[in-house]
């Protein structure tokens, strides 16, 4: 979610357009953001599915609170919090049914739900698709062993590339304890993961 | 610093996340110490492998989730509050909050009337009419406060709970809320399949009837969705009854309400308002049926079956 000083003014006018009820102005606000929306839903889930849904109740609690976000508050933390909010309901849910890993068992070896996961680097080397698949069983399945906080950390600061401190304001907690949760989901993967490096 | 620490620390290095002089520090130990360089080369391909798992959305998926907003927002804005709700909402949302808006008389005035009104609507929670066990009231008692005094005697604070049987029409004031109460229950579906049937044939009245399109939307009993359907069957015309059940339409994991609402929706007037919806529907229904009734509809109202 990148925005630099001149859009940011271009955006307090879209927000204040929005609040008085403006639809193309609210619609312009989620261009802007929903790829970013709909890529953190989609890597955090692992599901096309699921990354839809948060994106219509993130875009949707969006749209019935606007009236009440603040001028002067940071529209951006105030969108990861809600869309934040949104997936780790979704990850908390997922663990209490424990259902849809995102990686099954066929005849194969194990293969991400995913169809289309980018792996050109592993095309037309059987061994290394092979490994390439594996790698990714494994990768889910450590992701799935995190806790839905520190997953969520480990996807914003690895994946989203935002800062700590403001990963803490997103998730409404400290940059120390965003920090703590980096490093437990760090440590976890770098056991699961060892042997491929 | 060790290399226990530098171990600890070299994914917050790679990260950019440790101040500048813990980065000296780790660097300056990394230069002269062989096995913490090893780590910071496996920590940097551990990254790399997991930079390669970042997935892209498919632009089909994008462009799925914006036509399902804007259908939503559409149905949303259509069911925005209007009049006195809006401007308490516009009132204790803007910049002042509650304590700027309490430091107006007018606005405090309607505050007060408010809360009174609210007391009224939403407490007590209905009383749970139990059959009559020949006595006509009964009486279950919890102590929850037990304090001894001085001379020996003690202090018990009961709370009771009191059984009563209430007999009257459904329209009358007194059972028309407490049904309206028990519709929302959420403990029992029971009650509120019971419920929903009595209310559903008085759905003329304004509070009926928004009780009944609550249950429709948010009730997780599909009996209780299916009951307030057959209640809302004559104000499928109206706008606010059109949205719940488009949304029913589009959201409803149970197919006989999903059906129940194309019917509904294909009587009212004004159906060109549903074509979009319907055509929406068409593009994401899996059950053979109420696509043939999608596809009927869309036909029947001379609308395309697909959307561009």
């Amino acid at each position: 979610m990148d925005s630099d000083s001149s859009s940011g003014i271009e955006e307090a006018a879209l927000i204040r357009a929005a609040q008085n009820g403006d639809q193309g102005a609210f619609e312009q606000l989620v261009r802007a953001y929903d790829r970013t929306v709909l890529r953190l839903a989609m890597n955090l889930l692992r599901s096309p599915e699921d990354a839809h849904d948060v994106y219509q109740e993130t875009f949707l609690r969006v749209y019935k609170n606007l009236r009440s976000f603040r001028s002067d508050s940071n529209f951006h933390t105030w969108l990861y919090r809600i869309v934040t909010n949104v997936c780790l309901d979704h990850l908390r849910k997922r663990k209490t049914r424990r259902e849809e890993p995102a990686v099954t068992a066929t005849s194969d070896g194990p293969r991400d739900r995913l169809e289309g996961v980018p792996e050109e680097r592993a095309e037309g080397d059987p061994q290394r698709a092979l490994i390439s698949r594996q790698l990714g069983a494994r990768i889910q399945a450590v992701l799935a062993e995190l806790t839905p906080r520190e997953r969520m950390v480990f996807e914003l600061r690895h994946y989203q590339g935002l800062r700590l401190r403001m990963i803490g304001d997103a998730l409404g907690t400290t940059e120390e304890a965003a920090k703590t949760c980096l490093f437990r989901a760090t440590q976890k993967m770098r056991a699961a993961l060892g042997e491929f490096v | 610093m060790n290399c226990e620490a530098v171990r600890g620390d070299l994914s917050l290095f790679l990260y950019g996340e440790l101040s500048v002089e813990e980065e000296q520090a780790l660097q300056d130990h990394v230069e002269g110490c062989q096995g913490c360089r090893k780590a910071l080369e496996a920590e940097k391909a551990l990254h790399e492998l997991l930079e390669a798992r970042e997935l892209e959305p498919s632009p089909e998926l994008l462009v799925g989730c914006r036509r399902e907003l804007a259908l939503r927002l559409k149905l949303a804005a259509a069911a925005r509050p209007s009049g006195w709700l809006a401007w308490l909402r516009e009132t204790f949302s803007g910049g002042l909050g509650l304590a700027g808006a309490l430091r107006r008389p007018a606005t405090a005035v309607a505050l007060v009337a408010l809360g009174f009104v609210a007391a009224r609507w939403t407490s007590p929670r209905p009383p749970v009419a139990a059959p009559d066990q020949g006595g006509g009231e009964g009486v279950i008692s919890r102590v929850r406060y037990v304090q001894p005094d001085p001379s020996g005697r003690v202090q018990i604070v009961l709370e009771e709970t009191r059984q009563r049987v209430l007999t009257g029409r459904p329209e009358e004031e007194p059972i028309q809320r407490l049904l309206l109460a028990a519709a929302r229950e959420a403990n029992d579906p029971g009650l509120r399949v019971e419920s929903v049937e009595i209310l559903r044939q008085r759905s003329q009245s304004e509070g009926v009837r928004q009780a009944l399109l609550e249950a429709l939307q948010h009730d997780p009993n599909a009996g209780v969705r299916l009951k307030a359907l057959e209640g809302l069957k004559a104000f499928a015309g109206e706008p606010e009854v059109r949205d719940a059940l488009a949304s029913a339409l589009l959201r409803d994991q149970n197919p006989g309400v999903r059906i129940q609402a194309i019917d509904l929706l294909t009587q009212a007037k004004q159906q060109e308002a549903i074509v979009g919806v319907l055509q929406e529907l068409l593009g994401r229904e899996d059950n053979n049926y109420i696509r043939l009734r999608c596809q009927r509809a869309l036909q029947d109202m001379n609308a395309s079956v697909g959307t561009f």
